[in-house]
């Protein structure tokens, strides 16, 4: 239950991303069957939205696979990070709890439980099912609205942005320490250069630069603090 | 290679792809070892994540072209602004779609 109380504000963004995504399947020439089939398979919004265009374009299937890895490439992180809380469960329970593993449950999941005594507790395996059988119903509700709705939906409503806000809202209350601003701070700056690069690169370079720049200001803080503590 | 081929070739890969990128630590994470500083890291990738996600949508940039302020811009931080005084999501996106639909109604 704490799981999905705190996915409220996430579950906004889920809705709008999964609508926008809905529509731009269908936009972009999928069938609505073939659009159904790949929210159902694929569960993976910017994986979607990056494979898109490519499609479109009739480009090489390798290339669409090695983008959508780029672009997955997160969840790699995440797994690494959730593993130790619930290597105790059966390899097909891991596999059904990765597969629908989503960044939202992740993003509320890690600053909650990240410094837990124990880890693998009934209570983190219950908010983790709590975080992502909602985010599923969402996403997949929104995204066949979307696909059923894809030729009304006039794009000067700007729907996308609603996401960007509804993202904007979660990342903001994340910002508690120094070490995550600064984080951030670093983050956004590679984001804004690399937007330009292909497949989404600068996405994946500005998350690389985001992590070291957190540990070097942990470390950094860390190194000030201790200072007028030592004789 | 037919259009539903192709098309269902390619969701088909995509389909691995989700996969092999979400449940692989998950499944083989035993015979994965990770040592701790790593997993301390992998703390500040969400923030950084959504912070990479959002940027590009709020401050646009093509290439070869002068960087401009969107509408989005001042939207985002009348959001922000709006989200620090009430730390309420549905007001955050209300304010930015409001200042939006303003800022285009009153410049164009």
């Amino acid at each position: 239950m704490a799981g999905f109380m705190a996915l409220r504000p996430a579950l906004i963004a889920t809705f709008t991303w999964g609508l926008v995504t809905g529509v731009a399947m269908v936009k972009s020439g999928l069938t609505d069957t073939m659009a159904a089939a790949m929210t159902l398979l694929v569960y993976a919004g910017s994986a979607q939205l990056t494979s898109l265009p490519l499609i479109a374009a009739g480009a090489p299937l390798w290339l669409i696979f090695a983008a959508g890895c780029v672009v997955n490439v997160r969840f790699l992180i995440f797994g690494a990070a959730l593993h130790p809380y619930f290597r105790d469960l059966s390899w097909p329970k891991r596999l059904g709890l990765g597969f629908f593993t989503t960044d939202m449950a992740f993003v509320l999941f890690m600053p909650r439980y990240a410094d837990a005594p124990v880890r693998g507790t009934r209570e983190q395996h219950w908010f983790f099912l709590g975080a992502i059988v909602p985010g599923w119903l969402t996403w997949q509700a929104s995204s066949m609205l979307g696909i059923v709705l894809a030729g009304s939906v006039p794009t000067t409503w700007s729907l996308d942005f609603a996401a960007v806000l509804a993202l904007l809202a979660i990342t903001i209350p994340l910002a508690t320490t120094r070490p995550v601003v600064l984080s951030i701070v670093a983050a956004g700056v590679v984001a804004w250069l690399g937007q330009g690069l292909p497949l989404r690169l600068g996405l994946a370079a500005a998350v690389i630069t985001g992590v070291v720049a957190g540990v070097l200001a942990e470390r950094a803080l860390k190194r000030g603090g201790a200072r007028p503590t030592s004789p | 290679m037919s259009e539903t081929v192709y098309v269902g070739l390619a969701i088909a890969l995509l389909f691995l792809c989700s996969i092999l990128c979400r449940c692989g630590f998950m499944v083989f994470g035993d015979y994965l070892p990770l040592p701790d500083s790593v997993r301390r890291a992998l703390r500040y990738a969400p923030a950084a994540a959504l912070t990479a996600i959002i940027v590009p949508d709020i401050l646009p940039w093509a290439a070869g072209e002068v960087p401009q302020l969107d509408y989005r811009f001042f939207a985002a931080i009348v959001a922000t602004a709006v989200y620090l005084k009430t730390r309420q999501a549905v007001l955050v996106i209300v304010a930015g779609m409001a200042t939006l639909w303003l800022l285009r109604w009153a410049l164009g």
